[in-house]
């Protein structure tokens, strides 16, 4: 690793993934900006990157693997390297990873629907997540807007293209079950 | 729960007291905040509320959370060198950029989008032009509903679902429908007839019963009572029939002439719509919803004549015998309740039928056109096997309709005939008492028969209604559309000359994410000019911007000195040819192909066309020559045989400035010569702007612009750009490299 931390001289465009070592890599937050900081094999190859931007590769399935690192000074955020696994991370850096990364997927799940409304083409949502009370709006199209990622596991699309996650169906209450059965046909 | 106001435009006097109070800890005055703004998510990632304060100096970022207020954020304005609004997946952020370094200010939720859009655009262009900047009104132009002003959630429509009105919905419809309302007055007149004459039959047989076979008084009237009843049968034969017709003959119509609006409106669009809305979305619109529309207007009239029948024979039941008619009334609450429940509980079970149905549709479609790849990587048994899964969703949920259907049908069947078996008691004890005739008794109980069908029918009413509203409104959605914005007082020029010119050009396709910034160049009539940059650079933006497929956000595009926004529309298309990357051949002959943008052109024209681009000799060779039938693809025909039917198409249409957008980068080198031996030719005396990723196309290029990032990054003459080694020369050294691989170095 060398000690270039300038943006004049990033990396070029590389076929090679690089994965970023969990021991050596260290992340903080100020306010909402997170920022990264590799070590190198001697103090003055130390890397510092003021922002960095977490792309997920797998979202959807697992947001703990395969992380992407991405310098954020630069508007292509060319990717600084791939974290295999975060969760190897030093504790306070796993803490700056995750707060991040709740703030950047902003996935609200449902965690109890209390009304469900159909009118001209629109389904109105009055739902409880994990992230507090919400209301949205999604087209009323199950075929388009509402996804089944596995058995029981759906994703729901409102008209803003935010996202809310169902992760199990079956452990909803009855009312919602029966509300998410009468106008998703599940 | 909690009161959700984020959407509500926000007045000074709103500001929770406490985020008033830390603002004035931290050297903030309230009268002087000239901008604040609040985002609908808190600093740990629940929904929340933080305020982002600006007043003529500073910016304040300030959480409120249980009821107390901290700062998280406070720059100066004078600091701020940049500002920016970053997507993240179902929030987005607004960054500004102090003393180099990037400070995430704070997150938001989708929604939030344009105003904190507007609120970066403001930062970034003071940073840019000093403390005058003006400032703006963060939910300033937003979609507003124009009936009651409140923020659009969905940004398709113009009015929110609560402002819709029904009424004026249906109005707008029977408007539309105009042209039939002289056969819809008949339908009503014929569908009231077809009433009366239904409610004949039970009278006659009482007549019959009562005074023909009981009494025996008149035994002669049974030949005419049996003829009477076979006339109104015949006659109802004929209503229905008459009826039918026009009902089919009207809504059809009706739909068809919908649909031609549709069309005529869509051509009108801008560009920009249709990247907005997915295709398979419009093609729904058109064609699937006004189908729909025609099954909903016949199923208006069911409706219409189930109405006038549950009228008719309420009033003649209660007229035969006051005290049955109340009995009749026992059991129509169980009957409506019963055909609620039913439409309520089989409508799911069908749509999800419908569903798994579209699904193993699709699924199917995609194994048929990716049939090759499938057999390629030898997945047939994986594609098997998911099929088979979908088939047999299907299977169960058609099995789910059918056991639906088997479980309610004989329930609906007892509520329908339990009211018959209360009459029957009721009924007959009035007989033995004679209260009434035992004829009488008979004819009610036909009208009973007639009578919970048509009401049963009627507790769907709403839902269909509902439907149709819905279908309505998606229609009016469409043809409310604004078209693309003409001149009020176009330019009218007698010919143009084609000199170009970019001023300052600015352009975003969402304008807080721009893909051009500030370009400016000039191309001279008759000049060839190259574009290069990396792929997504904006090349083909500045392409669009020319044809007027979408407006510049900033800046301006003069063809001849004129600003393009005040020529007419068919006039810059008239004089701005393209040849795109994949041709795009329409369904008809190859000459009918070559003529599209002159459908008047001779034969001979079309020849000269196609010999220009060294297309007439492989027309000929086929064995229908020019009368071949392409397809949509073009199928049958090879990628540069395509590419020179769509030059000899811009040959024929003789534009001034002609653009060729990678015209041949996705053909082979033999090819490409070819292709560009037919564009030698064509760009002959026409202001040319030619787009390339192959670098050796451009030699003879007057001048080129590299663009990069949406920037102007050089320009010039091939040669002088290779002599100052920037950013082409490396372009260049980069394909050679590439080149020397097949041994076919160029340049």
């Amino acid at each position: 690793m060398t000690q270039e931390t300038v943006l004049e001289n990033k990396p070029t465009k590389s076929f090679h993934v690089v994965y970023l070592d969990p021991a050596r890599t260290h992340f903080s937050r100020q306010g909402d900006t997170l920022s990264m900081t590799l070590e190198g094999d001697a103090p003055e190859w130390q890397q510092r990157f003021p922002r960095v931007v977490l792309r997920a590769c797998f979202p959807v399935a697992d947001k703990s693997v395969f992380l992407s690192v991405r310098d954020a000074r630069d508007e292509e955020q060319p990717e600084i390297g791939i974290l295999e696994d975060w969760t190897q991370l030093a504790p306070a850096d796993r803490e700056a990873i995750a707060a991040e990364l709740g703030l950047l997927y902003f996935v609200p799940r449902i965690q109890r629907i209390f009304k469900i409304k159909e009118e001209l083409g629109f389904l109105y949502w009055t739902v409880e997540t994990d992230k507090g009370p919400k209301e949205f709006v999604m087209r009323n199209s199950v075929i388009n807007y509402a996804r089944e990622v596995e058995s029981g596991h759906w994703l729901l699309i409102d008209i803003n293209q935010a996202r809310y996650e169902i992760p199990d169906i079956n452990a909803l209450d009855h009312t919602s079950r029966k509300l998410l059965n009468q106008f998703l046909y599940l | 729960m909690k009161k959700q106001n984020t959407l509500e435009p926000l007045h000074l006097a709103e500001l929770p007291t406490v985020v008033v109070h830390t603002l004035q800890t931290e050297g903030g005055r309230l009268a002087e905040i000239r901008l604040a703004v609040q985002s609908d998510l808190a600093a740990d990632g629940q929904f929340g509320e933080q305020w982002l304060l600006i007043d003529s100096h500073d910016l304040w970022v300030i959480e409120r959370h249980n009821g107390r207020a901290n700062l998280r954020h406070k720059f100066a304005l004078d600091e701020i060198q940049d500002a920016k609004i970053e997507r993240c997946v179902g929030n987005g952020l607004i960054q500004v950029t102090v003393q180099d370094r990037p400070h995430v200010l704070l997150h938001y939720s989708n929604e939030l989008t344009d105003r904190f859009g507007r609120v970066a655009h403001y930062l970034h262009e003071r940073a840019e032009s000093g403390p005058a900047t003006p400032v703006p009104d963060p939910d300033a132009d937003s979609h507003k509903c124009m009936v009651c002003g409140k923020l659009l959630l969905d940004t398709s429509s113009k009015v929110c679902p609560n402002c819709i009105q029904r009424g004026k919905l249906l109005k707008r419809l029977l408007l539309l429908a105009r042209p039939y309302w002289g056969t819809m007055g008949i339908i009503v007149v014929l569908l009231l007839a077809g009433v009366l004459v239904d409610l004949l039959p039970p009278y006659l047989t009482r007549i019959l019963i009562d005074d023909v076979l009981r009494s025996g008084a008149h035994p002669n009237w049974l030949l005419w009572l049996v003829g009477g009843l076979m006339a109104i049968q015949i006659t109802r034969v004929g209503i229905t029939i008459l009826t039918n017709w026009l009902t089919i003959n009207v809504s059809t119509r009706f739909t068809s002439g919908i649909r031609d609006q549709l069309f005529a409106h869509l051509k009108k669009l801008s560009v920009d719509y249709f990247d907005k809305n997915q295709i398979g979305r419009l093609v729904t619109k058109v064609n699937q919803d006004t189908e729909e529309l025609q099954g909903i207007v016949s199923q208006m009239t069911t409706f219409a004549l189930n109405i006038m029948l549950v009228i008719g024979i309420g009033v003649v039941l209660f007229a035969m015998a006051p005290s049955l008619g109340l009995y009749v009334l026992i059991p129509t609450p169980f009957v409506l309740t019963a055909a609620y429940f039913y439409y309520r509980y089989m409508q799911p079970h069908f749509r999800r039928f419908w569903i798994a149905r579209w699904r193993l549709n699709s699924m199917l479609n995609t194994f048929l056109s990716g049939v090759r790849v499938v057999k390629a990587f030898a997945q047939e048994d994986q594609e098997e096997a998911r099929y088979h899964r979908r088939n047999e969703t299907l299977l169960n949920s058609r099995l789910q309709v059918d056991q639906a259907w088997s479980r309610f049908y004989p329930l609906i069947s007892f509520a329908f005939s339990a009211g018959g078996l209360i009459i029957w008691y009721a009924g007959g004890n009035a007989v033995l008492d004679d209260k009434i005739t035992l004829g009488t008794l008979m004819a009610f109980l036909s009208y009973l028969g007639m009578f919970y069908g048509p009401l049963s029918n009627l507790t769907h009413i709403s839902q269909a209604l509902n439907r149709f509203l819905t279908i309505s409104q998606r229609t009016f959605e469409m043809l409310d559309e604004e078209p693309e914005k003409q001149s009020a007082t176009p330019v009218r020029r007698p010919s143009l000359k084609g000199r170009i010119e970019f001023d300052h050009v600015t352009f975003g396709y969402d304008p807080y994410y721009p893909v051009i910034r500030d370009i400016s160049f000039v191309v001279e009539p008759g000049e060839l000019i190259g574009i290069v940059g990396h792929s997504g650079a904006g090349k083909t933006t500045l392409v669009n911007l020319l044809c007027r497929f979408y407006e510049v956000t900033q800046g301006a595009i003069r063809i001849d000195g004129v600003d393009i926004r005040e020529l007419p529309m068919e006039e810059i298309r008239k004089q701005v040819g393209i040849v795109l990357q994949t041709p795009f051949l329409f369904h008809g002959t190859l000459a009918e192909n070559i003529a599209y943008g002159k459908p008047d052109a001779t034969r001979a024209e079309i020849i000269r066309a196609a010999k220009a681009a060294n297309a007439h000799d492989f027309i000929t060779r086929l064995p229908e020559g020019y009368d071949t039938i392409v397809g949509e693809g073009g199928a049958g025909l090879s990628g540069g045989e395509r590419q020179r039917i769509s030059i000899a198409r811009a040959i024929l249409h003789n534009p001034r400035i002609l653009i060729l957008d990678e015209a041949t980068s996705s053909v082979d080198t033999e090819t490409e010569r070819q292709i560009q031996e037919a564009l030698s030719e064509l760009v002959k005396g026409r202001t040319t702007i030619a787009i390339a990723h192959r670098l050796s196309t451009l030699y003879n290029a007057n001048r080129i612009l590299v663009i990069h990032h949406g920037r102007l990054e050089e320009q010039g003459p091939p040669k002088q750009l290779m002599d100052n080694k920037g950013m082409f020369y490396q372009l260049v050294q980069m394909q050679t490299q590439l080149a020397s691989l097949d041994g076919v170095a160029t340049l």
